[in-house]
């Protein structure tokens, strides 16, 4: 049998393999624990520019390349199947430590809250924008006494996190999806020469499987550069646009 | 020379990169708080957006120096550093949620935005915008509750958090109409068929 493992080391094909994020830089693989430790959050992280970090890093050629490019695939692979699962939550209903179902009511004041905590995001983000052209006197004073406190406790359980080793990934909820974004993608490329298109149209006649794998193959698109989204209002009509 | 209130005022203010109280203004020049408020009205004058390229800002219940917006390119330009990255819509979200909601715990974030939001705040308290602030007692393991900086308020262009319009202000009530009516389709859609006979 041949493998690249030498005796008592674990071979990791994908252990030089460094990323660049606005939410994460360092280890390739760090990333992935963190994301199943849900110390970061799988929405913030675009699997796009990973796969694009991938390919302009990957060594041509040598000895394990069949075995690292594999690697990658299947991870990347899961992380997108973890994305497109957290974007539709409803998948998880048989966890028995599911937060009970909102009634009508609750759910119309929770989004309301939503709404104006959006709104708010929006004023800030205006407020930021106006303010960043400001530059204090460049004189940064010490900090003041009793800033800078380090909490034991606190530093402990950092040790621990970053120490610990990561958990395995679940794959119960890995079910026979038989429906690529790929394919997906494809499909709305092609539907999308004959001008805007509506989601909701889209998905229609879809189960939420598939409503969801939609879904998520529309941001591909959108962050490819292929179409754009269009949402005037939450919960409002959602359109796909060609790109300009 | 004996100096007069407002270059004394001047020079503290030109070496702290942080806004100063007026308290602490007075402290540091021994001028008494009337003074202080004189030789602030008439540096206001002086470094106005329309007659110089240094402004006085009052922000984050201080005072501080800071450059011109006019002049942000060329300050950028020959310190060869560039703003920091923007701040995502998450990390607004999190913000707006810590000034209109909080002082709040990571899990009340979460709860008002429908999504895991601890690596989000984890980014905003390296940043200095979120700060703890004490701890929510009433709740097993006592979870720390999240509040926004005085950096957050200068970054705002803020003098303190009355300053922001509430948050019945920002939504429009047509619009809250409007999602309830969403709302109210959708379930209609969703609801089972009456069965036969009824």
């Amino acid at each position: 049998m041949n493998s690249s493992a030498t005796s008592g080391e674990v071979s990791r094909p994908l252990a030089s393999f460094t990323v660049e994020l606005d939410v994460y830089s360092g280890p390739y693989e760090w990333l992935l624990a963190l994301i199943l430790k849900e110390e970061v959050e799988i929405f913030e992280v675009p699997l796009r520019e990973i796969v694009d970090l991938y390919l302009n890093s990957r060594p041509e050629g040598g000895p394990d390349a069949l075995e690292r490019d594999t690697e990658f695939v299947g991870s990347a692979a899961s992380l997108v199947l973890l994305k497109s699962r957290t974007l539709f939550p409803a998948l998880e209903s048989e966890e028995p430590d599911e937060e009970p179902a909102l009634s009508p009511e609750q759910l119309a004041d929770r989004l309301t809250a939503y709404l104006k905590v959006k709104r708010g995001s929006e004023y800030l983000r205006e407020r930021f924008d106006a303010n960043s052209g400001f530059h204090a006197s460049a004189h940064a004073l010490r900090p003041r006494p009793g800033r800078l406190r380090i909490d034991a406790a606190r530093l402990q359980h950092a040790a621990r996190r970053t120490f610990s080793r990561p958990i395995e990934p679940p794959t119960a909820h890995l079910g026979p999806i038989t429906l690529t974004i790929q394919e997906l993608a494809a499909w709305i490329r092609s539907s999308l020469v004959r001008g805007p298109l509506s989601y909701e149209d889209l998905v229609r006649d879809m189960d939420r499987l598939h409503a969801a794998v939609t879904f998520a193959a529309s941001l591909s698109l959108a962050n490819e550069g292929h179409l754009t989204l269009s949402q005037s209002d939450p919960l409002g009509p959602l359109t796909f646009l060609p790109a300009v | 020379m004996i100096p007069r209130p407002a270059h004394l005022i001047e020079s503290v203010l030109l070496v702290s990169a942080r806004p100063i109280e007026p308290g602490d203004l007075a402290s540091a020049t021994g001028l008494p708080t009337r003074e202080v408020q004189d030789a602030l009205y008439e540096l206001e004058t002086r470094y106005s957006p329309e007659s110089s390229g240094i402004i006085l800002r009052n922000v984050a219940g201080g005072y501080q120096l800071a450059t011109n917006p006019a002049c942000a390119a060329s300050v950028e330009r020959f310190r060869q550093e560039l703003r920091p990255t923007p701040l995502s819509n998450a990390a607004h979200e999190v913000l707006s949620c810590a000034l209109y909601l909080g002082p709040l715990t990571r899990a009340a974030v979460s709860a008002a935005r429908g999504v895991n939001s601890d690596a989000v705040v984890r980014g905003l308290l390296e940043r200095g915008l979120l700060a703890e602030a004490g701890s929510d007692k009433g709740i097993p393991g006592s979870p720390a509750l999240l509040a926004v900086t005085d950096e957050f308020l200068a970054s705002a262009g803020a003098a303190s958090r009355e300053d922001f319009p509430s948050l019945e202000t920002l939504v429009a009530p047509e619009e809250l109409d409007r999602l309830r009516q969403r709302l109210n389709e959708a379930r209609e859609r969703e609801a089972p068929p009456a069965p036969d006979g009824v």
